[in-house]
């Protein structure tokens, strides 16, 4: 009885330490595997890592998924001719499901950076944002600059993982950064005067500004960075960042993605479906 | 107590200046459909159903490993015992979050691959679809509904396993004797003299580590497992009704672990009335 169960453990034990070696999909890069698209195409669906960011990606009253970003992963999914299949993720794990084969690409407004790109290929950007920065007036109040919020007795909010947070790194560096896991905590923190600004991605700021106008103001109307948006995919699979590539290029050309990106980002036609 | 919740409700008013709106929280818990007129359940409460499987799942996966493990734990020969006070140690020294992202990052995507779950999910017809939907959660999320389980269970089981070998140690020495004295081996002794005794000792705290596991089971949210706290963080990034999203899942979970520790104690009153269990003579 004995033996048989010290058996069992060592055989799971070996099996396991094998199987750690082998990586999952065509990043393992042992040789010819079949490329993502390959696999999508056999599966029928394409599944997406996203991460709920107003109004890039949200779920509305029914559950659906919608944003700019879930149409751009739609039509991405239908031009492949296969269903599109969202895996909501949190932010701040979103890299490490996608290396440990968690979905095939992260399409969730994920901003193109160096460090990042270590890890993973980026396609080219097919959307561009800016950070800006929303303050409260009472504790930060008729500020005009971004460098006025550069002070040692100043805290700033931002999300976890995002550019907005490394935007306060770099620009705000005596600042004290909060960091947290998704932008309502933030501005619930900004609310409550515990923090003395938020910095997010535009136009995330300046909703927030309009929604509590007595509390809340935007420092300055314009975007203090500009940083290319692109798809996340494992390294190593040129076929699929070939593909990627090419469609950007397409529905960029035919003015679809600036047609999307005016509805979802200056127009406020979908609040119904969340609201 | 009341007067003191109306305080805090004012303070947060006031002193925040947050305005309340209730009515968007009533569709997100259930609402007419537009097409067929027929009430649907909203988010948060799909995520109530989601939360009470998870807990009873969980505790099923936990009472086969704990059991297991608690009459290792209570085995006569040193590997045995040395076995389960290492994965008794090992698991509750370490935080259950940390526990979820382990399994679920490096163990988890191993079992699944193993176990071909996600295959099988994705092919299988209509019908079972909708009996996974019914028994654990719609067929996307199964994969790490699956991985929620298993770890929770193994987390779960540390503690199952330490009731387990108290119930089994409860059960007075006099037993066992009377056990060999008659040339039972010591799995017939466990299980036809032992073990049913040591159940009476063993259901009450059983019981509370099941209500244990329901609130636990927040935990599965940070793996993106659509229960009650990750819809409710979810419909909070949406809308940023923060308060009212959170007032409602706290209640949620109150009246869900509330309920069942009521439901256990009629119950264990009710087996106590009826004199079940008779003592042996020690």
């Amino acid at each position: 009885m004995k033996k048989i169960f010290i058996l069992t453990f060592a055989a799971l034990l070996a099996a396991a330490l094998f199987s750690c070696g082998e990586g999952k999909g065509p990043s393992s890069g042992t040789g010819a595997e079949t490329s993502l698209i390959e696999e999508v195409q056999k599966r029928g669906a394409l599944r997406v890592g996203m991460s709920t960011f107003v109004p890039w990606a949200m779920q509305d009253k029914t559950g659906e998924l919608v944003g700019f970003e879930i149409d751009v992963a739609r039509r991405l999914a239908e031009d492949m001719g296969v269903k599109a299949e969202f895996v909501p993720t949190k932010w701040s794990g979103i890299i490490p499901a996608l290396l440990t084969g968690k979905f095939d690409v992260i399409i969730g407004g994920m901003g193109i950076r160096a460090e990042r790109n270590l890890k993973v290929n980026f396609s080219i950007p097919y959307d561009f944002t800016g950070m800006s920065i929303v303050a409260n007036r009472d504790i930060a109040g008729s500020l005009d600059k971004l460098e006025d919020f550069n002070r040692k007795d100043f805290i700033i909010a931002a999300r976890i993982g995002t550019t907005a947070a490394d935007a306060v790194k770099k620009m705000l560096p005596l600042a004290e950064l909060r960091l947290f896991d998704d932008e309502s905590q933030a501005i619930q923190e900004l609310l409550n005067k515990k923090a003395h600004a938020v910095v997010a991605s535009s136009p995330l700021p300046a909703y927030q500004a309009l929604k509590y106008p007595e509390k809340l103001y935007l420092p300055f109307e314009e975007n203090f960075t500009k940083e290319p948006i692109g798809f996340a995919v494992r390294k190593g699979d040129i076929d699929t960042l070939n593909f990627f590539n090419n469609w950007i290029t397409v529905v960029e050309a035919e003015g679809w993605l600036s047609e999307r990106k005016y509805y979802w980002f200056n127009t406020r036609e979908w609040a119904s479906l969340v609201e | 107590m009341a007067a003191l919740a109306v305080f805090i409700f004012y303070r947060i008013s006031a002193g925040l200046n947050y305005k309340w709106r209730w009515d968007i929280i009533l569709q997100y818990i259930i609402r007419i459909e537009k097409d067929t007129g027929r009430p649907v359940a909203g988010l948060i409460l799909q995520g109530f159903a989601v939360t009470i499987k998870l807990g009873i799942w969980s505790t099923v996966a936990a009472l086969f490993i704990g059991i297991v493990m608690g009459i290792l734990r209570s085995g006569k020969g040193l590997a045995s015992r040395l076995a389960g006070i290492f994965y008794v140690q090992l698991i509750r020294n370490i935080p259950p979050i940390v526990l979820i992202f382990i399994f679920y990052y490096f163990l988890g995507s191993f079992i699944i691959e193993i176990t071909g779950i996600e295959r099988l999910v994705y092919h299988a017809p209509e019908s079972v679809k909708k009996i996974i939907s019914i028994l654990f959660i719609n067929p996307v999320r199964f994969p790490a509904f699956v991985s929620a389980v298993i770890a929770m269970g193994i987390y779960e089981g540390a503690y199952i396993t330490e009731i387990v070998k108290a119930g089994i140690g409860s059960v007075g020495r006099g037993q066992w004797e009377a056990g060999r004295a008659l040339g039972m081996s010591r799995r017939k002794i466990l299980k036809y003299i032992v073990l049913p005794q040591a159940i009476r000792y063993i259901l009450p705290p059983l019981a509370g580590q099941f209500i244990s596991s329901i609130k636990d089971s927040a935990i599965v949210s940070v793996i993106s497992v659509q229960e009650l706290t990750f819809q409710g963080l979810e419909i909070m990034a949406a809308t940023y009704l923060t308060f009212e999203i959170w007032l409602l899942i706290t209640f949620l979970y109150f009246i869900l672990t509330f309920s069942c520790s009521l439901a256990f104690e009629k119950y264990f009153q009710s087996i106590r009335h009826s004199g079940s269990v008779h003592r042996f003579g020690g």
